[in-house]
């Protein structure tokens, strides 16, 4: 009884005595009874312990995992660490680990004809470096511009870009890149930003990729505008709202320095403007300029060598004005459709005699406006009553929950009147819902005033989930209204805003800072007093599909411009609308059409352009996504356009870079704005991990505990077979 | 056969050993909580004397930062002392300001504290709730406008003194196990008035 004999199995070369032994044999002392329970255990599976092939035993496994868990412990305590101390900033996705010193630089070519202005933007990628590199630069274009080119030229060789779905385009590229081919890849990932990628830069080598694009020219304060955004203004632009908490990871700020820290960046340009005319006035607005007069219009040059691309370029040309409506009409044909442009100019403020209106002024006051917003939207509508007419009639409206109005029907502008107004005003209250329909539909129905023109002025941060319903309310109940939108604060629904100015033919305004009330609100009042031709319509025969759908009026000092296909050349395409009281029509010859020459297809991309976003708005509207996105695919591939679905892809077959050799990747950033008051920094860490540190502790703690308090009373820890 | 006290199992040995490491990271985890919260009191003193008008008023002796504003949420009847300067040190006793100028002449102030000690009540925060930054000088109210999760790899802060707003920083998850991830939740808050 005093003996218990062990398994002969057990006896290993050495004897060492492991804790395991000593337990076990402290364990046979306290059981006696112990050989009778494992032999009612063995049962089972005789299961031999044999000193060659080791079986792991229960409590080892237990040591094993608190070893484990107090290596979690570790880790956990050092990222904690080292998450005190790390750097600020950003980090370049460098996959071999290589720094690599690429530079970039810009020259454009700009060539203006007409409304149209053809871009060419070459980025000259050098690799400074002693490693092969692929540069990622992200560039700002204008918004709408229609990018329908790309080359590229390593060495000698040109190679011309073509567009493929986004997804194809992607693999492409990979492939390419991965087989050391030099290819690039030129994508849009928001409206007005595009990312170039360029795989397989030599060391020391410089390769030039060319993007082209057709962009419109846009026209106020009688005179012509073109903006060549260059850089990207930091400023706080709100994402999607992620309250399930989902990680918006389309919204990439590009990555942008001072300055001062760039080694590139330099700029480049040359204009060309076409005009058979001379210009009243020719202006950049932020660089010096060379203006040249040349046989068939104007050169224009950068004068300084040394110019960064760290602000916009604009462009500013005036031409001379006529005193009634001037139309020109531009066709391009290309043997299926017809494209064309149709300009309405607007005749000079001097020769519009300015017209009688009804205002209607609308407040949201729901809780959303409270605060800042509020007060701006007082401020505008003081501004909005300081500027009546005498012969001006008016009326106030303000919505929450409830719609109230001030009067029953527009009154005129009475010193009573104004006190009634000013004292509403002051007494408004942001509180309750927003309920913008009944407010809507209640001024559009208000009785007319006989002969005045309705503008309905509508003050809002735009707030709103039914957006598309309410967008159809103002579509039926518009009647010969006009609907203007001024939106409130730092991130208004400019969206609803914009489409409500469109669809109402007004226009709309955006105050974001109180100091902006006074500039904002001239601006808008300036365009809207003067309605030089309303009511437009244009008959362009059947079948023709034409942009913008609802035609706005003609103000002084903004012309129309009209975008259609036809099924055929249009003979005859009549005007019609209401100038100064009157009926004006006017029936443009379709013989008279300008043809519009060698670049002619770019009335095509244009007009798909416009077809592209008139597409991308019905997303708004509850349009199917998927249907959507293949229609915008169809046309961007059929037309050749690069969108959010479609990319610029260019490959270069020679493959150039050995696999043996690593590829270094990095991001080249871009120019903050000069002027700018913005300074960026990298996120703090902001997490000390104590809750997981101290729960695998605790873990850790009771684990061993239990394993002290069991591992003396419980079995041994070698199945053994007793013989008694 | 006779006892001996020395002849204890070896396991046992290296159970006490891993108990004692497992008891000092429990301290260790433990302490990071206790001295947020008792850092916050000491503060509390401190943000007295620098009302008082003593100018650089100092929490405790060796203390390289100083209170600079009082931050409260009504709606969770939250009430912290913020710290100048978002290092990792000074993050461990409170919520931090990332400044680049004092507090009183900037206009875009952003806020940064740990997501499990002192930023923890963000994941609770609404918006439209009501957040008041007390500085020596005046009191701000702010509301809540935006939330949303940025990644701090391929996103920078812009700090713009020409917008006026409060800016709220933490990691994201809220409930990540470790730390040192590259999400953050930031909160923006713009002025009442």
């Amino acid at each position: 009884m005093s003996n218990h004999t062990r398994s002969t199995d057990n006896n290993r070369p050495g004897q060492h005595r492991s804790i395991r032994d000593e337990l076990e044999k402290r364990a046979w002392v306290q059981n006696p009874d112990l050989a009778n329970r494992l032999n009612n255990r063995l049962e089972g599976g005789k299961r031999h312990y044999d000193g060659s092939r080791r079986i792991m035993r229960w409590q080892d496994r237990i040591l094993l995992t608190l070893g484990f868990a107090l290596l979690v412990l570790l880790v956990i305590r050092a990222e904690t660490a080292i998450g005190d101390d790390q750097v600020w900033g950003l980090q370049l996705n460098n996959d071999s680990g290589v720094y690599t010193e690429l530079a970039i630089n810009t020259g454009i070519q700009l060539d203006i004809t007409g409304l149209v202005s053809r871009v060419e933007i070459t980025q000259s990628f050098t690799n400074h470096g002693s490693h092969w590199a692929e540069g990622i630069y992200r560039f700002p274009l204008p918004e709408g511009a229609a990018v329908d080119r790309m080359r590229i030229k390593v060495g000698e060789r040109v190679l011309e870009g073509e567009i493929q779905e986004k997804e194809t385009a992607r693999q492409t590229y990979q492939n390419a890149r991965d087989a050391g081919q030099t290819a690039t890849i030129v994508e849009q990932q928001r409206r007005n930003q595009f990312e170039t990628r360029l795989a397989n830069i030599g060391p020391g080598e410089s390769i030039e990729i060319t993007i082209a694009y057709l962009q419109n020219v846009s026209y106020s304060d009688f005179s012509y505008h073109l903006r060549l955004p260059m850089t990207f203004t930091p400023r706080w632009e709100p994402g999607q709202q992620t309250a399930g908490g989902q990680l918006n990871t389309t919204l990439q700020t590009p990555y942008l320095i001072p300055s001062f820290s760039s080694n590139g960046h330099g700029l480049t340009l040359q204009a060309n403007l076409v005009s058979a005319v001379e210009f009243a006035a020719i202006e950049s607005r932020y660089h010096d300029v060379d203006i040249r007069q040349v046989e068939n219009g104007y050169q224009i040059e950068l004068l300084n060598p040394d110019e960064i691309s760290d602000r916009d370029f604009v462009l500013s040309w005036t031409p001379t004005l006529q005193s009634h409506p001037s139309v020109s009409l531009t066709t391009f044909n290309d043997g299926d459709s017809v494209y064309a442009q149709l300009m309405l100019a607007p005749p000079l403020a001097d020769s519009i005699s300015p017209q009688a209106r009804e205002i209607i002024l609308i407040i949201d006051t729901s809780g959303s406006m409270e605060g800042a917003s509020l007060d701006q939207a007082r401020a505008a509508l003081l501004h909005a009553l300081n500027s009546l007419g005498p012969d001006d009639y008016f009326n106030l409206l303000q919505f929450n929950s409830e719609t109230e109005r001030l009067f029953d029907q527009s009154i005129t502008v009475t010193p009573t009147s104004l006190y009634n107004a000013q004292n509403f005003i002051s007494r408004l209250k942001a509180n309750g819902g927003t309920n913008m329909a009944p407010a809507l539909k209640m001024a559009l129905e208000m009785p007319e005033i006989p002969k005045l023109m309705r503008q309905v002025v509508f003050i809002t941060d735009g707030a709103v989930g039914n957006e598309a319903e309410l967008l159809q309310k103002v579509a039926q109940n518009l009647g010969k209204s006009r609907m203007f939108t001024v939106a409130i604060g730092h991130a208004p629904n400019s969206w609803f805003m914009r489409k409500t100015a469109e669809i109402g033919r007004g226009s709309f305004v955006h105050i974001a800072k109180p100091d902006e009330v006074e500039t904002q609100m001239s601006a808008l009042w300036g365009r809207i007093q003067l309605p030089a031709l309303t009511d437009i319509c244009v008959n362009w025969g059947d079948t023709a599909e034409y942009f913008p759908e609802v035609i706005p009026d003609l103000y002084a000092g903004e012309p129309l411009w009209l975008l259609a296909r036809l099924p055929a050349e249009p003979t005859m395409i009549g005007l019609c609308g209401e100038l100064n009281d009157r009926n004006w029509e006017l029936n443009v010859n379709g013989w008279d059409a300008a043809s519009s020459g060698a670049g002619g297809d770019n009335l095509a991309k244009l007009w798909a352009r416009k077809k592209i976003e008139a597409l991308e708005d019905g997303l708004m509207f509850g349009a199917d996504p998927e249907l959507t996105q293949l229609e915008i695919t169809g046309l961007a591939l059929d037309y050749g356009l690069l969108t959010r679905y479609t990319s610029m892809v260019a490959v270069d077959r020679t493959p150039r870079r050995d696999g043996g050799e690593s590829l270094a990747v990095s991001e080249i950033p871009g120019l903050l704005p000069t002027g700018s008051s913005a300074q960026l920094a990298g996120y703090p860490s902001t997490a000390t991990g104590w809750v997981a540190q101290l729960i695998l502790s605790v873990f850790v703690l009771l684990l061993a505990t239990c394993m002290l308090l069991f591992s003396g009373s419980r079995l041994p820890m070698t199945p053994i077979i007793a013989k008694t | 056969m006779a006892k001996n006290p020395l002849d204890m199992p070896k396991r046992h040995w290296v159970l006490a050993v891993m108990s004692l490491i497992a008891a000092s990271f429990l301290l260790d985890a433990l302490w990071i909580p206790v001295k947020a919260e008792l850092a916050q009191h000491l503060l509390e003193r401190s943000w007295l004397r620098t009302l008082a008008g003593e100018p650089d008023a100092k929490p405790w002796p060796w203390a390289d930062t100083r209170a600079v504003a009082i931050l409260e949420v009504p709606r969770l009847g939250l009430r912290e002392i913020v710290l100048e300067g978002s290092s990792g040190r000074n993050l461990a006793f409170g919520p931090t300001l990332l400044n680049t100028t004092q507090l009183d002449q900037s206009a875009d102030r952003i806020l940064s504290g740990h997501r499990d000690t002192h930023f923890s009540f963000l994941k609770e925060l609404q918006t439209g709730d009501l957040v008041r930054l007390r500085t020596v000088k005046e009191i701000r109210d702010y509301r809540v406008s935006w939330q949303e999760a940025v990644d701090s790899r391929t996103q920078q802060l812009v700090i713009d003194d020409s917008v006026e707003r409060l800016t709220l920083l933490t990691c994201y998850p809220f409930n990540a196990t470790t730390a040192g991830g590259p999400l953050r939740w930031v909160v923006t808050a713009l002025p009442e008035s």
